[in-house]
């Protein structure tokens, strides 16, 4: 095989395949992740999607709940069924029905959450319904539609007395499918019978199927199994059949993605979906409704940029293995060229033709290999050749003779003759042309100069032998090889010798000169003699530099045009094509008035000319046009160019582009005005606008509105997602909120979350005019309460806004701001995602209750909070000990309501200075009480805020209390609330076991008010469950209250907890309380909270 | 020497490679998950939660046979808890700290679940608890994989006094299971119009029952709520066939007599009588008739199973599922993954209801079969979900407080 195709299937194996096949291996791993990233974001989705419709469902269920424990419900349930079997066509019904009709409107119709509304006796009789469709009035145990979806969640109902969710199918009365939640109605603990709702189908299909984040092609679908079948339960993408009318069976599509889903599986994988496509999904069950659902894109859509990669790769591939491929054959051919060459020379050389020789410019070896080879060749061929050189020598020296003899005789003539003729004629035409010449005889290595040669070398011929050597003296030293190599160069290859270089005079000046000279040669080669010329060519030299100077100058990075003295551009530069966009073709000859926007008069341009005429110059900033007709400003200089005799020849402009810079000048001015990230107006430019508002307002007298506005819950989105995703936010909700308002309104961003919308101008009438600020916000509000698309994730927000209106400028533009914060705070207060008017009652009271926050510091300081102690008894009226009231006497105000400054107090972070000051003095009237037999054993209860509980060091603060005043802390008794114990679960339950080690006994406050669950209610280390006053009062004539009371009592007894009721007023609540087991009282029935001396006498009254 | 050389320039790379790959191999084989079952082996309750480690085995070998989770084979560390709550509850805080479980499965009475729950709880570590309760509790780290209230004893109530008339006789253990399920029971039959009859608890472990059977007998109720536990089942049913009551007169509904109690008890002395469950071994469903193959096929052909057995098998899926769902051994993941899954159970579908870590499942109420089986005579339709906290009891729990939201 020959070296060459070797070589070639080497390059295949080493370089091409490894490339091909880790591209191959590399598409796959491309692949195989983005599938995986592709299945892992649709399980992501999918989760998503099921806690979406989970949640929708759980609402819904929550909101049945609620009716069903709702008084019109539980009302209507104890009276309805009687009229109903009276006829429920007589009036008594009647007026029932219309009554609940009412009631229920607000939940149920076309596009309210529900569709319908129905009450079931535990007979199963539909006795109210809100759309009396035919179901109602029939039995759903026995009638008609005992089979129906409705029917079976009574059923259900009946046998766990929960709420419940029903299957979801075909409803004939609504001639539609559909679904229903249904609640047990329980009265006094009697289950009286079903509350049930049926859902809006169109509400809950939007939200099952909304496909955000799901790509162009997504969708999410859902199904239930009926016998075998799949019915898809949802209206479809690609389908046109309503929900509930496509089956499928999975006998023909065995691998439908919802088949696993509706088995009870999760999972995800690419798929044919329902209409055969793969597509990637992912699956869940619901339970709720025993539904299969799968959230799904199609493959195509997903797997698009994998094939986009893949042509990419291939072209990729192919075009470095052509580049490779041609590399290797040149340098392939570097090898085997010489390589065969010489094997092909050794050939001929064997064959006799000794003279070849291969050629030694090969690198490497293979130059070595070539070297050796001639030099064998040589050898040989040295030996050869002696002999026929000895031969030819003798003749070539004999007839070199006669050559020379006969030549001698007719040039010495020659010479002779013209020499006389020319000579004096030659010196002239030399010393005119500059131009000197020489003669150099080889063979007697005589040299000739012409006297313009001794001028131009300024040599004196008197003094100065020509020679070579003399010649080379002359020659600047730097140039002397390159003349020397050039001349000798020229008697090998016998070609006219023809170079330029430069002279050192002896002053070290330096002249440029050009040589030239021809050789002529003898028969065999050899060189007889030279002849040349050398012309004095500075000035040429010197010209030629400053031209090239000149041109390199001329293309700088600033445009340069020239124009002659009649205005006609004759050159411009390469910068100038870009930044006018014109070719020179375009402009050569033309004026450069083409240039120009029109932005200036005629007098700005007569300015420039007189000055230009004038002085010669001008510059200055000028706003010209590109050729896409671009205007652009350009700081432009434009000087003359005079001639020899003074009249102008030239103009030249040299400008630059300073567009960039202006645009950076104009960023630094929209800083000062407008916010960075919205491109809104900040709050310098609004103030002004404000201002001008005002004015504007007071002259047209139309209203106009201020309107403060504030994201919720933005700062959680920040800490949790980052800020980028709250930037992204903010944009979007500049975005929003300008959209929802005139072009002259202002939108600005005050910072933070925090936006203004000014309205002016909205009408002249007040009612109107808040009208329509009530209306834009309303807008502002519901646009920004749909959902975000932040990068890949879904977020939901809404806006707290505060609108307050002004006409005129009465009110300061601070004071207008103020206001509509205020508006905003109560809108955040009153539940967020809310439109809140300023109100000037508002104002009074936001005013009133600061004041009464000094005068509350300055009570806390100064000595005018009291405490007053309320008796604590035992079921044989012997005194327990106390709870302490704080009492706040003002000196003007009088006493103050604990409901008026507590709640003060608590916003305020008073609350800790209050509540420190009670423990303290508790605890020293403990210490006090310690000492007298009568009060030893007394406890003081002292209520805990929420926020003094918090306190990171609160437990300590305790003890170092019951330290300071030395007093037995089993005596000491901390009051929580609910509120206190539900708020962080790990750490309230760790400080009550810290307290409960110190001693401390706590007790539950005003149980049964809140939610605290069962469960929770035992994970907490207390001793006392206290009963609210508001289930005592009504004990005795309430039946709800009195097994509340009852329940209370009795779930405390099995935690093994001591029970109090407070608020205990009359005997027969005592002997209420007494009945059913509880042993500790408090209430007026045994004292009102009194200063403690009347406590003590009290004591003394009681034993 | 050349050829020496040569040898193990060839020799040293290969052995190299086997030593690595060796290494590799025995490196995967070392990854272990660790969960401990805790059910009593001895005592009154040993008959009951013996079976249960198996189920729970079967579940492991299984998890272990499709690849373990997340690459570490699961080894079950079984503590035998003497019937005995405080030991249980000491078993469990060795298990974690001295074996780092990764998770706890077992107990069968409430006062032993009570007892491990502070310990899971202090250690933020899980428990799969397989057997249906009274309610009213929920913690972040117990998965109640046996029934609530609402999908047992409160159906199995309502349906009888559908089918059996108003009067109640409450019979049960005294403990916390039997006092707290008949405090509901109490205010079911308030709530239904029903009327107790009466009501009575027996220590754990009781022999002696004929004075109860003869109350039985005099009063007459139209049914019995029997939520007895352990061996003293045996001897109840022995003494009301001592005192001539038959199943047809006056009907026992039991909340803790499965398959594997009928046996012990004897199947003819209950036939007739009924129990309520999420599961028989009779259920007729392909997923049931596999599982139950499979576990004869393990333990033999002649063992039952019954609804706590399955509550303890799928208690293991669902962990091994959530493991391998999370991608990852992190607790929280885990139990965000826990709080998503659903599963094809024997049982019928079953899916975790993340808010109250307990089970969607089906309700089935079964008569017991003189062969030991039971026939199934009602069944829900479709799973039910759990509710721990019963509705119709005011200010039981969240949900029971009016008003819900504010």
């Amino acid at each position: 095989m020959k070296i060459f195709p070797r070589l070639l299937l080497l390059f295949l194996l080493v370089a091409v395949l490894p490339l091909a096949l880790f591209s191959y291996l590399n598409l796959r791993q491309d692949e195989a992740t983005l599938r995986t990233e592709a299945l892992g974001r649709m399980s992501g989705l999918a989760d998503k999607k099921t806690i979406q419709v989970q949640a929708y469902l759980t609402e819904r269920k929550r909101e049945v709940q609620i009716r069903a424990r709702g008084p019109q419900v539980m009302n209507a349930i104890e009276t309805m069924p009687q009229d109903y079997a009276a006829g429920w066509h007589n009036p008594p019904y009647a007026r029932e029905a219309a009554g609940l009709h009412e009631y229920f409107g607000r939940y149920v119709g076309e596009y309210a959450l529900f569709y319908d509304v129905f009450l079931i006796t535990p007979q199963g009789e539909v006795i109210y319904s809100q759309k009396r469709e035919a179901d109602f009035a029939t039995n759903l145990l026995a009638g008609p539609y005992s089979e129906t979806p409705l029917a079976q969640a009574f059923r259900e109902v009946l046998m766990t007395l929960e709420p419940v969710i029903s299957a979801y199918g075909h409803y004939a009365p609504s001639q539609t499918s559909a679904l229903f939640i249904a609640a047990p109605v329980m009265v006094d603990g009697k289950f009286k019978g079903v509350f049930a709702a049926q859902l809006s189908n169109d509400l809950f299909y939007q939200v099952a199927t909304d496909a955000t984040g799901l790509g162009l092609s997504g969708e999410a679908i859902f199904a239930l199994r009926d016998g075998d079948d799949v019915v898809f339960t949802t209206p479809l993408k690609y389908r046109s059949e309503a929900p509930m009318k496509l089956r499928m069976n999975p006998q023909q599509s065995s691998s439908l993605p919802m088949l696993g889903a509706l088995s009870g599986e999760s999972g995800a994988g690419i798929k044919p979906d329902y209409r055969g496509k793969p597509v990637v999904a992912a699956w869940r069950y619901l339970p709720e409704l025993g539904w299969g659902m799968v959230v799904k894109v199609d493959a195509d859509e997903v797997f698009a940029s994998i094939a986009q990669q893949r042509v990419l790769m291939i072209e990729v591939v192919s075009g470095l293995m052509l580049f490779a491929g041609l590399l290797a054959y040149y340098f392939g051919r570097q090898i085997s060229v010489p390589l065969e060459e010489m094997a092909r020379t050794a050939d001929e050389v064997a064959r006799g033709g000794t003279n070849r020789r291969v050629d030694e410019s090969a690198p490497g070896e293979l130059g070595r290999f070539a070297l050796a080879f001639n030099r064998m060749a040589e050898n040989l061929q040295g030996l050869y050749g002696t002999l026929e050189q000895r031969i030819g020598e003798r003749t070539r020296d004999l007839s070199a003779t006669i050559a020379q003899l006969h030549e001698e005789i007719i040039g010495r003539e020659q010479v002779e003759t013209a020499l006389r003729d020319s000579q004096s004629l030659l010196n002239e035409a030399q010393r005119l042309g500059q131009l000197g010449s020489w003669e150099l005889n080889l063979l007697s290595g005589k040299l000739y100069w012409s006297d313009e040669i001794y001028r131009m070398f300024e040599r004196d011929p008197a003094h100065f032998v020509a020679s070579y050597e003399n010649f080379l003296s002359v020659i600047h030293p730097d140039d002397r090889e390159k003349v020397n190599q050039a001349y000798a160069r020229s008697l090998v290859d016998r070609q006219i010798y023809d170079v330029e270089h430069r002279l050192l005079m002896a002053d070290g000046r330096i002249k440029w000169v050009r040589e030239r000279c021809r050789s002529e040669f003898d028969a065999a080669g050899k060189p007889l003699r030279s002849v040349g010329a050398v012309q004095d060519i500075t000035e040429q030299k010197r010209a030629e530099d400053s031209q090239r100077i000149a041109a390199v100058a001329f293309e700088t990075h600033e445009g340069i045009v020239i124009a002659d003295a009649n205005v006609n551009i004759i050159r411009v530069n390469h910068a100038f094509q870009e930044i006018t966009g014109y070719d020179p073709d375009d402009v050569l000859g033309k004026n450069p008035r083409i240039l120009s926007s029109g932005a200036h008069d005629k007098a700005f341009y007569a300015a420039m000319w007189r000055q230009l005429i004038d002085e010669g110059s001008w510059s200055g900033e000028i706003l010209d046009k590109r050729k896409n007709g671009e205007i652009y400003p350009k700081w432009l200089t434009i000087s003359t160019v005079k001639d020899g005799e003074g009249k102008v020849s030239e103009y030249v402009a040299i400008f630059s582009d300073i567009s960039a810079r202006k645009k950076a000048e104009e960023e630094i001015r929209n800083l000062a005005f407008y916010d960075n990230l919205t491109r809104l107006p900040n709050r310098r430019l609004l103030l002004e606008r404000m201002s001008l508002a005002l004015t504007a307002s007071m002259r047209n007298q139309h209203y106009g509105a201020v309107m403060f506005l504030d994201m919720d819950r933005f700062k959680t989105l920040n800490d949790t997602m980052g800020h980028d995703y709250g930037d992204l936010l903010l944009i979007e909700v500049a975005q929003r909120i300008r959209s929802c308002v005139r072009e002259v309104d202002t939108v600005a961003r005050m910072g933070g979350d925090e936006f203004v919308i000014l309205v002016e101008g909205i009408d002249s009438i007040a009612e109107e005019a808040s009208q329509r600020a009530a209306l834009i916000a309303e807008k502002i509000r519901s646009s920004l309460t749909t959902a975000y698309q932040l990068k890949d994730r879904l977020y939901h927000s809404s806006p707290s806004i505060g609108v307050c209106l002004y006409r005129g400028n009465e009110e300061s533009v601070d004071v207008l701001l103020k206001h509509a914060d205020m508006a905003m705070y109560q809108a955040k207060e009153s539940g967020r995602n809310t439109v809140r008017f300023f109100d000037p009652q508002m104002q009074h009271a936001v005013e009133t209750r600061a004041a009464l926050e000094a005068d509350l510091r300055y009570a806390v300081f100064n000595g005018q909070l009291r405490l007053h102690y309320q008796i604590q008894v035992d079921d044989e009226h012997r005194a327990l000990g106390a709870e302490v009231l704080v009492r706040w006497v003002h000196p003007t105000r009088g006493m103050v309501s604990p409901a008026q400054f507590i709640p003060v107090a608590e916003e305020s972070s008073l609350i800790l200075e209050v509540g420190h000051w009670v423990l303290e003095t508790a605890c020293r009237q403990l210490a006090a009480w310690s000492k007298n037999e009568l009060t030893r054993d007394l406890s003081i209860a002292v209520n805990v805020s929420a926020q003094q509980f918090k306190l990171v060091d609160f437990v300590d603060r305790v003890m170092a209390v019951l330290r300071t005043f030395d007093v037995d802390a089993s005596r000491l008794k901390l009051e929580l609330t609910e509120g206190v114990v539900l708020s962080d679960v790990t750490d309230v339950v760790a400080k009550m076991y810290a307290l409960k080690s110190l001693g401390v006994r706590l007790s539950m406050d005003d149980f049964g008010t809140g939610y605290s669950s069962l469960a929770y209610l035992k994970q907490l280390p207390l001793d006392q469950l206290k009963i609210d006053q508001s289930f005592v009062r009504d004990i005795t004539t309430d039946p709800n209250d009195a097994v509340m009371v009852q329940t209370i009592i009795d779930m405390a007894h099995n935690f093994r907890l001591d029970v109090i009721a407070e608020g205990v007023e009359t005997e027969g609540q005592l002997a209420f309380l007494k009945q059913h087991g509880c042993r500790a009282f408090q209430g007026y029935l045994f004292s009102k909270p009194v200063p403690v001396g009347e406590f003590e006498a009290l004591l003394g009254g009681w034993s | 020497m050349m050829r020496y050389r040569k040898f193990l320039s060839f020799v040293v790379p290969v052995l190299a490679l086997l030593i690595i790959l060796v290494w590799q191999y025995r490196a995967a084989d070392q990854a272990v998950v660790r969960i401990g079952v805790l059910h009593s082996l001895s005592g009154t309750m040993a008959a009951s939660e013996t079976p249960l480690v198996d189920a729970v085995r079967l579940a492991v070998e299984e998890a272990n046979a499709t690849g373990g989770v997340n690459g570490a084979r699961i080894e079950m560390i079984v503590s035998d808890c003497r019937s005995d709550a405080g030991y249980c509850a000491e078993q469990a805080e060795k298990l974690i700290t001295k074996e780092h479980v990764r998770a706890l499965f077992g107990c069968w009475t409430s006062a032993c679940r009570k007892a491990v729950r502070p310990v899971v709880e202090r250690h933020d570590n899980l428990l799969f608890y397989p057997v249906q309760y009274e309610g009213l509790e929920q913690s972040p780290n117990i998965i109640y994989t046996g029934a609530a209230p609402n999908q047992q004893i409160i159906p199995m109530v309502s349906w009888a006094m559908q089918q059996h008339g108003r009067r109640a006789y409450l019979i049960g253990s005294d403990y916390v299971f039997p006092r707290t399920a008949n405090n509901i029971v109490k205010k079911l039959l308030v709530a239904r119009g029903g009327q107790l009859v009466t009501e009575r608890y027996v220590p754990m472990g009781e022999q002696d029952f004929d004075a109860i059977a003869g109350e039985i007998a005099a009063q007459r109720p139209d049914f019995v709520v029997n939520t007895l536990n352990g061996d003293s089942n045996l001897y109840f049913f022995r003494a009301l066939q001592k005192a001539g009551i038959s199943a047809d007169v006056i009907p026992v509904f039991s909340t803790s007599i499965a398959e594997a109690e009928l046996a012990t008890i004897g199947p003819e002395r209950v036939a007739g009588h009924y129990a309520v469950w999420n599961y028989f071994q009779s259920v007729d469903s392909i997923e049931n008739r596999a599982f139950v193959e499979r576990f004869r096929q393990r333990f033999g052909s002649r063992r039952v199973l019954d609804d706590p057995m399955e509550a303890a098998y799928i208690g293991v899926h669902l962990w091994v599922n959530a493991q391998r769902d999370a991608g990852t051994p992190d607790a929280y993941s885990v139990r965000i993954a826990l709080g998503r899954q659903t599963l094809n159970a024997p049982a019928g579908i079953v899916a975790v209801d993340a808010e109250t870590q307990h089970l969607w499942k089906p309700v089935r109420i079964g008569r017991a079969r003189a062969d030991g089986q039971f026939d199934i005579i009602w069944q829900s339709g479709r799973s039910v979900a759990p509710a721990p906290f019963p509705f119709f009891i005011p200010h039981a729990g969240r949900d029971g407080m009016a008003g819900g939201d504010k």
